[in-house]
């Protein structure tokens, strides 16, 4: 099954988003509207996605015992 | 002697400065502080280093004197390390301080000293040895002791800070005999790849030389220059330095400051999100509009509109034309009208009732119309018509 954007990390997200929004910037007038529309969908997605992994994010803890001992 | 020339004073003190500070480009001195001035706000220190006989001044610059893990003040017997410096313009020399200790603290700081020249000469400090710090990490490990402030105050800078981690700790021993073995071993467990580490804080709150003696230690410092992955050492408080803090890849003045390094900040994310939101909109809404003016100027162009044009002309030709045409037919009309009038004239002057009107008759022999004398023979019966009325004879000549 394919990763979906909701089962990846925020780092995935954000990096994504990103490299969207530089695109989105740098080559505004060389993309077509369909690519526009669908970064501007894409980009859309990641922001919610990104903010609600932020927002919902709950430390969790562990504790790791040593494994050596010398 | 007359024959010599004379050097300029510039020349020659840049002759004694060059000399002197070559020969004298490291130095390793003890002496007493006196005359010791605090330059504000700078932080300049400006000082005297003596003995029983001699004295000779000294400077610590701000850039260095940051690091000073005592106060300095006159009379205080200290350690320095530096260089010898002329100061050009009043032809004075100094020791250019780099580092500055407390003399005759004991052997735990010689020994701290060696090591750390000895590490230092290895270049286990070397900066770039030092690995970076990730972006975002998922797992953090924190090597301290279960109990006690630190991992509170850790726990609490993440949660606030960036929660979405994976916090995993790694407890160990941070205090005194065989501590340093067990910070050892959390770090090469830390580094087993089965935890998928990002970064790894050692931390411990403040304390004395002899609370924080296991940071110090050569195989400790060893494991974190060995460690593939990157490693924050908060040992003690700001002024604290240990040799762990000179191996690691970076160093932070507290438990609480390692977190705020280690993580990034949750509310800085969220407001770029909304900056990104803000452009994503922005954008999207610009290329439309410039679509759509670009559309709307295509539109309006000559090459769009002339059809328009031509086909306006055209109605107005053809209203032309419309018109000409009544015209024209109206004349042409009358025309044929007064034509039509003069040949109906002229017939009707022709027309045989009219000749008749004029006093001529005509005759008629049976059904045939008579207009020459060889077509009647004697006898024969006639009828003439006249303009009132016919009459019937014989021809009898």
């Amino acid at each position: 099954m394919a990763k979906t954007s909701e089962n990846e990390n925020f780092e995935f997200n954000y990096k994504k988003l990103e490299k969207i929004m530089s695109k989105l910037e740098s080559e505004i007038d060389e993309t077509s509207l369909d690519e526009l529309m669908k970064n501007y969908q894409e980009g859309l997605k990641l922001i919610n996605i990104c903010r609600q992994k932020l927002k919902e994010a709950e430390l969790k803890i562990e504790k790791i015992n040593s494994e050596y001992n010398i | 002697m007359e024959n010599i020339t004379p050097v300029s004073i510039t020349e020659l003190t840049n002759r004694i400065k060059s000399v002197m500070e070559f020969e004298f480009k490291f130095i390793y001195a003890e002496g007493e502080i006196s005359n010791y001035k605090l330059h504000t706000p700078k932080g300049n220190m400006y000082f005297v280093l003596k003995d029983e006989k001699s004295a000779i001044n000294a400077v610590m610059w701000n850039t260095h004197n940051s690091k000073l893990n005592f106060s300095p003040k006159d009379g205080l017997k200290v350690i320095v390390k530096g260089r010898i410096s002329v100061w050009d313009t009043r032809g004075t020399y100094q020791i250019d301080v780099w580092e500055m200790n407390q003399s005759g603290l004991g052997d735990l700081q010689i020994a701290f000293e060696r090591l750390k020249e000895k590490l230092r000469n290895e270049g286990l400090f070397d900066e770039f040895h030092k690995k970076p710090l990730p972006e975002f990490p998922e797992n953090v490990a924190i090597i301290t002791s279960e109990t006690g402030a630190v991992l509170q105050d850790f726990k609490r800078v993440a949660e606030k800070r960036f929660p979405l981690i994976n916090l995993k700790i790694f407890p160990a021993i941070m205090q005194g005999e065989g501590a340093a073995k067990t910070v050892i071993n959390a770090l090469k467990t830390a580094n087993n790849p089965k935890y998928k580490i990002d970064v790894v804080c050692i931390a411990r709150g403040g304390g004395s030389i002899e609370d924080l003696w296991a940071f110090n230690d050569e195989s400790l410092a060893r494991e974190i220059y060995n460690s593939k992955i990157p490693v924050v050492s908060a040992i003690g408080h700001e002024t604290d330095f240990t040799i762990c803090d000179f191996v690691s890849d970076k160093r932070a003045p507290t438990p609480s400051a390692a977190a705020e390094i280690i993580l990034p900040d949750k509310n800085d994310y969220l407001e770029r999100l909304n900056r990104f939101q803000y452009l994503i909109i922005n954008i999207g809404t610009r290329k439309i509009n410039s679509l759509t003016s670009d559309l709307n100027y295509i539109q309006n162009n000559y090459f769009f509109r002339k059809p328009l044009d031509t086909l306006n002309t055209f109605k107005i030709n053809l209203d032309d034309y419309e018109e000409d045409l009544q015209k024209i037919s109206i004349e042409k009309i009358s025309k044929l009208n007064i034509k039509l009038n003069y040949i109906e004239k002229i017939f009707f002057n022709l027309s045989p009732e009219n000749n008749l009107k004029r006093g001529y008759s005509i005759i008629k022999k049976g059904e045939k119309y008579i207009s020459s004398v060889n077509e009647l023979n004697l006898f024969d019966k006639i009828s003439i018509k006249f303009k009132d009325g016919d009459k019937n004879a014989e021809v009898i000549d």
